[in-house]
């Protein structure tokens, strides 16, 4: 998009605003961005400028104290054209998160979960005590092909090899990512169980299905 | 007065000048010569945790408690002393819940109680403590975090930051941030009044600084339209204008003239502090408020709170690694940062490293009572009332 056109888009989203014209205001939002203008550079090229033309406005006197606040509104109303959605892109990657049977922690799995939610995953949570072929069935009632499994004893740890043997007898195609201590303390139990890899925390979760996601739809 | 002996006295002066060895010899001293002197041992127990020596610490504040079952002083030391000592939970819990009986308006035992609770793995209980502090003191930032804390172990860092964002405007330490890059601190004289202050834009500007500083923003607004009819691209002004409209939730006009300013003076640092705040108020703007306060650690690398900013926007953006770096570097700056140490224990429960995570709650407490400095405080109170009594 020209720098001109930006320009007068800024100007116009501006006179929008003191006008309390939040209809028009859109308007001129969705011409930036039939311009070319992308979603991501609605607000530093255009709605933060027509912000500080109404700062500047109110600054020198040519907007009184009320005519502000009224503009100000108008472009708050006008806000969520411009600004980025709290939650990222869908991935269209389904993610199984549970604790094992026997595993009461939930800390862990819904601390990773939540953070692979807001990067877009939809992610169900199974939640704790979970039983080795409920993580099966999910898997087949949602089409999920990654699942977290959670333990946090050893005992629980252990179990999570008759969730890998519920998918190998279905000749079903998963990957299995462990997080909890008994695994984040020793990468072959993770191996022993099946586990494609061991999830060390949120930042963690997010890269591992990131990369299997990517990983997979190449395949695919 | 109440009857204590010369060597109690000494002792409690010498302890208040952090003159910590003769005070432990005083107070022993206190103690030979009345063996009944509760105060005289709880006090010796608060040296004994300034030092570390926790099981003398609790040895002391027992026996004071068993000598005068009403000293909340006696309570706080052995509390404090069995959390830092760890592995006693169970008996934190008591000792918290003593002092609340004892002292039911400090905030503090409330806010300990919970998590002594939270620690033992009680955590409806300590919910229900930390929302009984803030019913006492809804300013109270510590029951604000912990219950960030734990809405993040419900429902994970998205639901959590909020409440770490709303404990953050409780905490006084945000706004002293803004004045301290503007250049102002507390001299201890009231703000002048605006009707005498000289007709010059630097006397306005500073001038109407310390108004906003005693939070009264409409004086410092008129004083602020006045230099702005004057020159209505003065940056520093705008951005103290800007600074006065986020203190009344008005982050839209905030945001209108923090960005105004920078567009005068891409360096005004109190604008780029309005533009971050601003931008972190609103969901889905953390990467543009992690961008501003990134700006902002880079010009103020030695001011701790740049960085627990900069760490409370990646940790919104799911950057935990970097969020925690930031963090980590708060707390180097200033160990006695509550909310770096709560941000880094969100962090870490984040990286399931649990035991790191309640460290850091518990050096939060530490460092919390040491500044409000709540040994004294309470000691005076109820020294105040002994000396009633008697």
């Amino acid at each position: 998009m020209a720098e001109s056109a930006v320009g007068d888009g800024v100007t116009q989203l501006y006179e929008a605003f003191v006008a309390r014209d939040p209809a028009r205001a859109i308007a001129v939002v969705e011409a930036s961005r039939s311009a070319g203008l992308s979603h991501e550079a609605l607000l530093d090229k255009l709605y933060a400028p027509a912000l500080s033309l109404l700062g500047g406005a109110w600054a020198s006197g040519r907007l009184d104290e009320y005519a502000f606040t009224q503009a100000a509104v108008t472009a708050e109303q006008v806000s969520t054209f411009v600004i980025p959605s709290a939650a990222a892109l869908d991935t269209g990657v389904t993610v199984l998160v549970g604790a094992i049977e026997g595993d009461e922690h939930s800390i862990a799995k819904t601390v990773a979960g939540a953070a692979l939610k807001q990067a877009g995953n939809r992610v169900i949570d199974l939640g704790e005590d979970v039983r080795p072929s409920t993580f099966f069935e999910r898997a087949e009632e949602s089409g999920a092909w990654i699942i977290l499994v959670s333990a946090e004893t050893e005992e629980a740890a252990d179990r999570v090899s008759r969730v890998r043997e519920h998918f190998d007898a279905a000749g079903r195609e998963v990957i299995i990512f462990v997080t909890g201590g008994p695994f984040e303390a020793d990468d072959q139990r993770a191996r022993t169980v099946g586990a494609n890899g061991v999830s060390r925390g949120a930042e963690s979760a997010m890269r591992l299905v990131a990369g299997a996601a990517a990983r997979l739809g190449d395949k695919r | 007065m109440s009857g204590r002996s010369r060597q109690a006295l000494l002792a409690e002066g010498l302890a208040r000048q952090g003159a910590l060895e003769p005070a432990v010899e005083a107070c022993v001293e206190a103690i030979r010569l009345d063996d009944a002197d509760a105060r005289s041992r709880a006090l010796l127990g608060e040296l004994m945790l300034a030092v570390d020596a926790y099981d003398e610490a609790i040895a002391a504040a027992t026996h004071a408690i068993e000598l005068d079952p009403d000293l909340a002083v006696a309570y706080l030391v052995l509390g404090l002393a069995y959390e830092r000592r760890g592995g006693t939970w169970d008996q934190a819990v008591l000792v918290w819940h003593e002092l609340a009986e004892v002292a039911p308006t400090l905030t503090t035992a409330h806010v300990q109680l919970g998590e002594a609770f939270s620690s033992a793995g009680f955590e409806a209980e300590a919910i229900d403590a930390w929302r009984h502090a803030l019913e006492l003191d809804p300013t109270e930032p510590r029951a604000m975090y912990d219950l960030a804390v734990a809405a993040l172990k419900r429902e994970g860092v998205p639901t959590a930051l909020p409440g770490f964002r709303k404990a953050g405007d409780l905490d006084p330490s945000q706004d002293d941030f803004f004045f301290e890059l503007a250049g102002v601190y507390d001299d201890g004289q009231p703000a002048p009044d605006p009707a005498e202050v000289p007709p010059d834009r630097d006397a306005r500007l500073h001038a109407a600084a310390a108004l906003a500083f005693e939070e009264d923003y409409f004086g410092a607004a008129d004083l602020l339209r006045l230099a702005l009819d004057e020159n209505p691209e003065d940056a520093e002004v705008l951005a103290l204008a800007a600074f006065l409209y986020l203190k009344q939730e008005a982050t839209n006009e905030a945001m209108a003239l923090a960005l105004r300013s920078l567009a005068i003076s891409p360096r005004t640092r109190t604008a780029v502090y309005v533009l971050g705040v601003a931008f972190s108020r609103r969901p889905g703007m953390n990467g543009h408020a992690a961008r501003v306060f990134s700006a902002l650690a880079a010009a103020e690398p030695d001011r701790p709170m740049s960085h627990v900013l900069l760490a409370e926007s990646l940790l919104g953006e799911g950057r935990y690694t970097e969020s925690a770096a930031a963090y980590r570097r708060a707390v180097q700056m200033d160990p006695s940062c509550v909310r770096a140490r709560f941000g880094l224990a969100a962090v870490l429960l984040a990286e399931d490293r649990h035991a790191e995570s309640a460290w850091e709650v518990r050096q939060a407490a530490y460092y919390d009572t040491r500044r409000q400095d709540l040994f004294w405080r309470l000691w005076d109170m109820t020294g105040e009332a002994a000396d009633a009594d008697s």
